[in-house]
């Protein structure tokens, strides 16, 4: 156990240099400007170059490279370019919505995908099966912005049950806060239900299908003891899987959702550096979320030892 | 009355349009002073303002970029010594009256105001006006331009400025008015590279800025203003709102949305398609500035085949400016296709050149590209679905060349990438763009400046820019403007499509607004 850790996570040492390369790579050679946007229309090539020469842009790519990698092994991710200050706190600031937006999200995904999963594996062919399937064919193709827009005209224009966009005017209270994520989170949930309710649904069925599932019937357990304990227990790990990767491409931003509610996400940020080019902010922020996928792809694998005994590493 | 204007131009030509919405105007003018004082009394004071903006300002910095939204804000922050009426007249803010300026044209003494506080509690002295002009000069790309023609920046006592010239330059009074890329002036214990503290003379101070969320501003109660009456951006400003909070809400459903549900008093730049269900809404009241702003091909002068001037006259005669602009902003109460540059109320009108006015004539480009000894190399456009207006005209474009013969490379990037790329002659032939519609013409766009993309230069560009920027007098200015528009109509440096208005909107709650090209909230007040 304890060298399948550390071997992970020296991998996962690899990973991050690789993921911290690549991105410095793409981020370069990607045509644009931070210098030129930052200036505006009227901004002379001399201005331009002056600026870019100001943050170092005018050095040798190797020599960039070499400075953000000492900059990243004292932990620094440098200073963004457009928000002047450091990514680390530009990060930090965008935590809390997404943060929470995931939360939420994934409660009401696994709260419409799990249960609707097994009801289609029970009820298979049946009617239930058919609205349920219908539903994550549906879930899973339905455009989030498209759906975004559809909550908002109705909840907030209409109903003016929730907040259009934002979160939350200066100094409001957390509650207020979460109330801004309602929606998003809505949309996020019935987004991502759709596939946990055909990992659980698939799951399930295989389970159901199996000799332990007939002895326990033999034997006179009632259904729902056979379905909630026994089947179950053993469909979770794919389920488990799923709601992990769900998890994690959910903390490296939602970006459409986040963009459409004008959420101060981690998403967003992303989004907004990339159009303007804050070269520190992709990466560090990029580098951040390849960390966490991997993080969290590892505390699934260590859930499993939780979920099924007969799994050893 | 621009809504009066721009419904009734879908039923009658502009010309007429406009004599009407003037007859209207005065109709209207009268009325109001027939009505009782409480009618038009001042809005109420108090209260906060949402204002939903495109997106997050690249900087604070008023000096330090050109972008809209930079301005936009920190103009209700930062003053200049002169602004513009709404006549788009030069009238003074900072500044006590208009320069005293000394026969030869070289020579602008400036007074200022006395008593004016800057957000810490100083008075503004001509030591602070020297150091915000100082910095301009230095770091603004319209600072830079105007450094160039001037010799000194003195103070004469703490009340006047005397700025001295190297020769004749009347735009330089427009450009010290223009808020945008500003010549802000600042307390000069606050100037720092990069500024750390916008402390400004406006009437609303800066509180905080939380990037993607907000840039709050508050009442300055210590404001001075000025005892004209309010005109434009000019005269008397009045903080009657506590507090103005800009919000980056960059989705432009979002924008409308956000009116439509109350959550935001006032949403910039609109898609045209909202504006049925804003008008029919009872809380929203959409606002067009009209004319707002105008798109514009800039030609490569300096690389490839456009540098034939006869085929950018032939590319200039294949386009047809009307269907771009169809394409572009589709109703036509959103834009206008006015071949002149300056509309016919303003002091800048002119009808020189516009017979070359793009009509869409193949016949004739492809004509004029025979004698070009056109060779078939693809003429290369750049452009960016950033702005879905210039693609859909780069689309209309690249049919109506291919119709006069030409072969066309269509380049789609971002927006950051063309403005990148555009620095480089040899990787396109045309790029299209667009401005905010200014005052003063020499202000934009900067193909007018030296060394801007597609690095226009000419002796006939030479002289008639000499020639009007060496004279004061304002009529003689007019019509000199019109040799330099014949000049830009002759040799196709760039091509200005038409102009397009901007739909805003506020909430009927917000009182006393004034559509302007860079919207403002002083002087606006919420409706219990």
């Amino acid at each position: 156990m304890i060298r399948y850790l550390v071997s992970r996570l020296a991998g996962m040492i690899v990973v991050m240099f690789i993921v911290a390369t690549l991105v410095f790579l793409i981020t370069r050679l990607a045509p644009g400007d931070p210098a030129a946007v930052m200036l505006g229309e009227q901004a002379s090539a001399a201005d331009i170059a002056k600026l870019r020469a100001s943050y170092g842009l005018d050095r040798p790519l190797p020599v960039q490279f070499g400075y953000w990698l000492q900059q990243l092994v004292h932990g620094n991710l440098g200073q963004s370019i457009f928000l002047q200050r450091p990514v680390t706190q530009a990060l930090a600031e965008r935590t809390e919505p997404t943060f929470f937006l995931t939360l939420f999200s994934l409660g009401i995904a696994m709260l419409i995908g799990v249960p609707c999963g097994i009801a289609a594996a029970v009820w298979r062919g049946r009617a239930i099966d058919q609205v349920f399937s219908g539903f994550a064919m549906l879930g899973a193709s339905i455009p989030s912005f498209w759906l975004g827009l559809l909550l908002m005209e109705l909840f907030a224009v209409a109903l003016g049950w929730f907040p259009v966009a934002g979160y939350g005017e200066p100094g409001v209270a957390l509650s207020v806060r979460l109330h801004h994520l309602v929606l998003p989170a809505i949309v996020l949930g019935v987004v991502n239900s759709a596939l946990i309710l055909r990992f659980t649904r698939a799951s399930m069925l295989d389970v159901l299908g199996e000799d332990h599932i007939r002895t326990a019937r033999a034997k006179g357990m009632s259904e729902t003891r056979v379905v909630m304990l026994h089947a179950l227990r053993n469909a979770l790990i794919p389920v488990t899987t799923v709601v992990g990767l769900t998890f994690a491409l959910l903390i490296g931003g939602a970006i459409v959702t986040e963009t459409v509610f004008g959420l101060p996400g981690v998403g967003n940020l992303v989004v907004s550096a990339v159009l303007r080019r804050d070269y520190p902010v992709i990466q560090g922020a990029l580098l951040v979320i390849a960390a966490l996928y991997v993080l969290i792809n590892l505390a699934i694998d260590l859930l499993y030892l939780v979920i099924d005994p007969r799994v050893k590493y | 009355m621009n809504h009066i204007l721009t419904r009734v131009r879908g039923v009658m030509p502009a010309r007429a349009a406009r004599t009407l919405a003037v007859a209207l105007s005065c109709a209207a003018l009268a009325l109001l002073a027939a009505l009782p004082a409480r009618v038009t009394a001042a809005p109420p004071k108090g209260g906060v303002a949402n204002i939903a903006m495109i997106g997050e300002p690249q900087t604070l910095d008023p000096m330090a970029s050109t972008a809209d939204l930079v301005g936009t804000i920190m103009q209700h922050v930062y003053e200049l010594l002169y602004t513009y009426d709404a006549n788009s007249n030069v009238v003074p803010m900072l500044a006590e009256t208009l320069p005293a300026v000394s026969k030869d044209g070289l020579v602008y003494s400036i007074p200022l105001r006395h008593g004016v506080k800057f957000h810490n509690g100083k008075e503004m002295t001509s030591d602070d006006v020297l150091a915000s002009l100082d910095r301009w000069m230095k770091m603004a790309p319209r600072g830079k331009a105007v450094a160039k023609e001037v010799k000194s920046v003195e103070a004469k006592g703490p009340y006047t400025v005397v700025i001295t010239l190297n020769r004749p330059y009347a735009p330089l009074v427009a450009h010290l008015a223009l808020s945008n890329g500003f010549a802000a002036i600042m307390a000069k214990e606050s100037i720092a590279e990069p500024l750390t503290q916008f402390i400004g003379t406006g009437p609303y101070m800066f509180k905080e800025r939380k990037p993607d969320q907000y840039v709050q501003l508050v009442r300055f109660d210590g404001y001075s203003a000025r005892k004209e009456p309010a005109s434009g951006y000019g005269g008397r400003r009045e903080a009657l709102l506590d507090e103005l909070r800009f919000i980056p809400v960059p989705n432009a459903n979002t924008r409308v949305e956000g009116m439509l549900a109350g959550q935001y008093q006032f949403a910039d730049v609109l898609p045209v398609e909202a504006y049925s269900r804003l008008a029919s809404a009872p809380n929203v009241k959409p606002v067009l500035t009209a004319p707002f702003g105008f798109p514009y091909l800039v030609l490569n002068t300096k690389q490839g085949p456009l540098t034939n001037v006869t085929l950018r006259q032939s590319v200039e005669a294949a386009l047809n400016n009307a269907d771009m602009m169809a394409a572009a902003f589709g109703d036509p109460k959103f834009y206008d296709t006015d071949a002149n540059h300056y509309a016919k109320n303003t002091p800048f009108y002119s009808t020189a050149g516009t017979e070359n006015y793009g009509k869409g004539d193949a016949k004739k480009a492809a004509a004029l590209a025979s004698s070009a000894k056109y060779d078939g190399t693809p003429i290369k456009v750049l452009t960016s679905q950033q702005y879905d207006f210039h693609y859909r005209m780069a689309l209309v474009m690249a049919e109506n060349l291919k119709a006069a013969g030409y072969k066309v490379d269509m380049q789609v990037v971002d927006w950051s990438t063309l403005i990148q790329r555009r620095n480089d002659p040899a990787l396109w032939d045309i790029y299209i763009t667009h401005s905010a519609v200014l005052p003063e013409p020499t202000l934009t766009p900067p193909q007018l400046g030296d060394g801007a993309p597609g690095w226009w230069s000419s002796p006939a560009k030479d002289a008639a820019l000499s020639a009007f920027n060496a004279e004061s007098d304002p009529k003689q200015r007019a019509a000199l403007w019109g040799k330099v528009q014949s000049v830009v109509f002759t040799e196709v440096p760039y091509i200005r499509v038409g102009d397009f208005n901007n739909l805003t909107a506020r909430s009927s709650k917000l009182e006393g607004y004034v559509a302007m090209p860079w919207p403002f909230f002083w002087n606006t007040g919420l409706s219990k």
